[in-house]
């Protein structure tokens, strides 16, 4: 579907894009995490076929996308934040429009079926909650039937429950045979819908697996949080092999040991050890795996957010 | 390219901003200069209570008043005495009241008051010096003498002059193609910018000069809707701007042309949606002060007359004014050449300025 060779991009000193290369597999949801400035609106810009590349080479749909750049156009969907659609045409007007352009496109009465507007075909766009908006510019990004979708952040901004929705929505524009590559900043999107995730920073990919895959890579995939009556030896929890990031902390009269562990059975054993070592009472216990947040922290250095 | 056309102009129509500037702002003024009716300014409606007008004194007083130029002239229905004049005065029935009595004895002669409330001392004397001088000469006229000097005034200059309405038809549907083409279509431009509208359509297989074009030909449909139904609304309003004939559509559709083009400049170089409104504003207003939109640019200061002389507005409003007034288009043809080149030269300066991607 998409078979990108050392894309990059330079805006005078800034190097947007690093060049990156990575294929999308047919019928694949293909998500791209990264924080703000990590060159993913860049890469899908260039996918798109809004920007020119500086260097590198990709075929999308079999598509030369610098030579055959209209017929990659033709062939995908594209859907950007609900606003930019036009304010003072209708829903059905403005997919009536935008499928103008297509040689091929789909109703529009059918196409706002699929995302439950049917009855708002005679509104406008700001008549519309969050939800229904970021809905209906999903649905605009399938007027042509791609074969291929960018989704850009689909879900920001939204309740959980209309978070739900729309991920149904994605999951079924997969199952009607389209292949999707969305961005997102959410872990939690990424983790839930996509086959296969790749973590961008600083222009470059900084990982690409499916999810379970980045996190079993992770050096230091579990969380594990032991409350005691008394403190531990800090000394020797650090000591337990494959430990990292071993921090005290009080809580209501009792003492949390927090640490980020490569094995948990042998390290929970270890803790449990030291507790009965200075006969204290293990009051709770708690053992998270890595998230991809995680991943991505141990990858990129910093969160999500910055 | 048809519904794309089609898509723009309905935008548009449903833009309240753009048929604001487009029709509302130029009715309003056309409206307002109605209204201040400048060319009225010192008739005065006179009403007149004769007793008998088979009398030949009354009867020739009577036609003598009627023949005066800024005396709107009225006869009582029923003869008034004095308290009866001032009381319709008090009314404002009537500007002045003209009470003809007849003598008591056949005799006597007919006495004639003058009732009037004219704050304005020009108004106030110029009326009674007429109606007394109208009075002296049916008095004259009476007696069958010949009067010893006979008094008579020559007029230089053409019977018919425009009135400042007239002149100021053309000016406000000038005014109002400048105001809409320029100020809305900045703004629909950087509003598509801004909102991503430009980047969607981008990502589309439209060709980009395509959405363009068919944003600029609605406004230029819209423009042509306006010059009519201003130039019907000016008309209604006295201002004579159908005599202009097609000619004067051609010709103002073809000036919206040059405006346009400023409001791409503006959408092109200034960024922030406020800031567009702000410059489009900024270029429009003072041109709608200098290039003789209210008053002929004849009054402005000689060396400020030389200078609007390079605005656009100031030839596409005496061109317009030239053909309101009954003259072809082919003796305004340096004012064409100077829109052409504005037209011309605003285009390239378009073409350079605005880009339809913003990074």
């Amino acid at each position: 579907m998409i078979d990108a060779r050392g894309l990059a991009k330079q805006y005078g000193d800034l190097t947007a894009l690093g060049g990156v290369s990575f294929a999308v597999q047919p019928g694949e949801i293909f998500g791209i995490l990264g924080p703000n400035g990590a060159g993913k609106t860049t890469l899908v810009e260039i996918l798109e076929g809004l920007t020119k590349p500086s260097a590198g080479d990709a075929t999308v749909l079999g598509y030369d996308l610098r030579t055959q750049t209209v017929e990659v156009k033709r062939r995908v969907g594209v859907q950007l934040q609900a606003s930019s659609y036009h304010q003072y045409l209708t829903l059905r007007e403005i997919l009536d429009l935008f499928g103008s352009f297509y040689p091929r496109s789909a109703g529009a009465g059918e196409l706002l079926a699929r995302v439950h507007l049917e009855d708002r075909a005679d509104a406008r766009i700001s008549h519309l909650s969050g939800g229904m908006q970021q809905r209906f510019s999903i649905v605009a990004a399938l007027v042509n039937e791609p074969d291929l979708v960018f989704f850009d952040e689909p879900t920001a901004g939204l309740d959980p429950d209309a978070r739900q929705d729309l991920w149904q929505i994605v999951r079924e524009v997969r199952e009607a045979g389209a292949t999707v590559v969305l961005t997102t900043h959410y872990m939690e999107e990424a983790e839930t819908l996509c086959d296969r995730v790749m973590l961008m920073n600083a222009g470059q990919i900084a990982a690409l697996d499916t999810p379970p895959g980045l996190v079993r890579s992770m050096n230091a995939p579990y969380r594990i949080r032991m409350t005691t009556r008394d403190p531990l030896d800090l000394a020797a929890a650090r000591a337990i092999p494959g430990t990292s990031e071993v921090e005290p902390a009080a809580e209501g009269g009792l003492h949390v040991t927090q640490l980020r562990a490569e094995d948990a059975p042998r390290t929970v054993a270890a803790l449990t050890r030291l507790a009965e070592g200075v006969s204290t009472e293990v009051v709770d216990l708690v053992v998270l795996p890595a998230t991809l947040e995680d991943v991505f922290l141990s990858v990129t250095g910093r969160g999500l957010s910055g | 390219m048809r519904p794309l056309f089609g898509a723009s102009l309905k935008m548009l129509l449903r833009d309240k901003q753009a048929l604001f500037w487009a029709l509302i702002f130029p009715i309003l003024f056309l409206g307002v200069f109605r209204l201040f009716s400048f060319d009225s300014f010192g008739t005065t409606d006179l009403l007149v209570s004769i007793e008998d007008a088979q009398d030949p004194a009354q009867a020739t007083l009577l036609d003598a008043l009627g023949s005066v130029d800024f005396i709107e002239l009225e006869v009582a229905d029923a003869p008034l005495d004095l308290p009866g004049a001032e009381a319709l005065i008090e009314d404002d029935d009537a500007d002045a009241v003209l009470v003809v009595s007849p003598g008591m004895t056949p005799d006597q002669a007919v006495q004639a008051t003058l009732v009037h409330d004219i704050n304005d001392p020009i108004g106030a004397s110029t009326t009674e010096a007429t109606v007394s001088s109208v009075v002296t000469g049916v008095n004259l006229e009476l007696l069958g003498g010949n009067p010893p000097i006979e008094f008579a005034t020559a007029r230089v200059g053409d019977e018919d002059e425009t009135t400042f309405f007239e002149f100021l038809g053309p000016g406000i549907i000038g005014m109002g193609l400048m105001n809409f083409a320029t100020i809305s279509l900045a703004g629909s431009l950087s509003r598509y910018r801004e909102e991503g509208v430009l980047r969607r359509i981008r990502a589309t297989p439209l060709e980009p000069w395509k959405f363009f074009a068919s944003v600029v030909l609605a406004h230029l449909a819209l423009a042509a809707i306006q010059v009519l139904i201003l130039s019907v609304v000016a008309e209604l309003l006295g201002a004579n701007v159908l005599r202009g004939g097609p000619m004067f559509l051609i010709l103002a559709v073809l000036g919206t042309v040059i405006f346009l083009n400023l409001g791409v400049i503006v959408a092109g170089t200034v960024h922030g949606r406020g800031a567009v409104e702000g410059a489009a504003n900024a270029i429009t207003l003072p041109m709608m002060f200098l290039s003789g939109t209210f008053f002929p640019v004849s009054q402005l200061p000689e060396p400020v007359q030389v200078a609007v002389q390079i605005l656009p507005l100031t030839h596409l409003l005496t061109a317009m004014r030239a053909l309101v007034e009954g003259e072809s288009i082919a003796t305004q043809w340096v004012h064409l050449l100077v829109l052409a080149a504005w037209i011309a030269g605003t285009f390239v300066v378009a073409r350079l300025t605005f880009r339809f991607d913003n990074r």
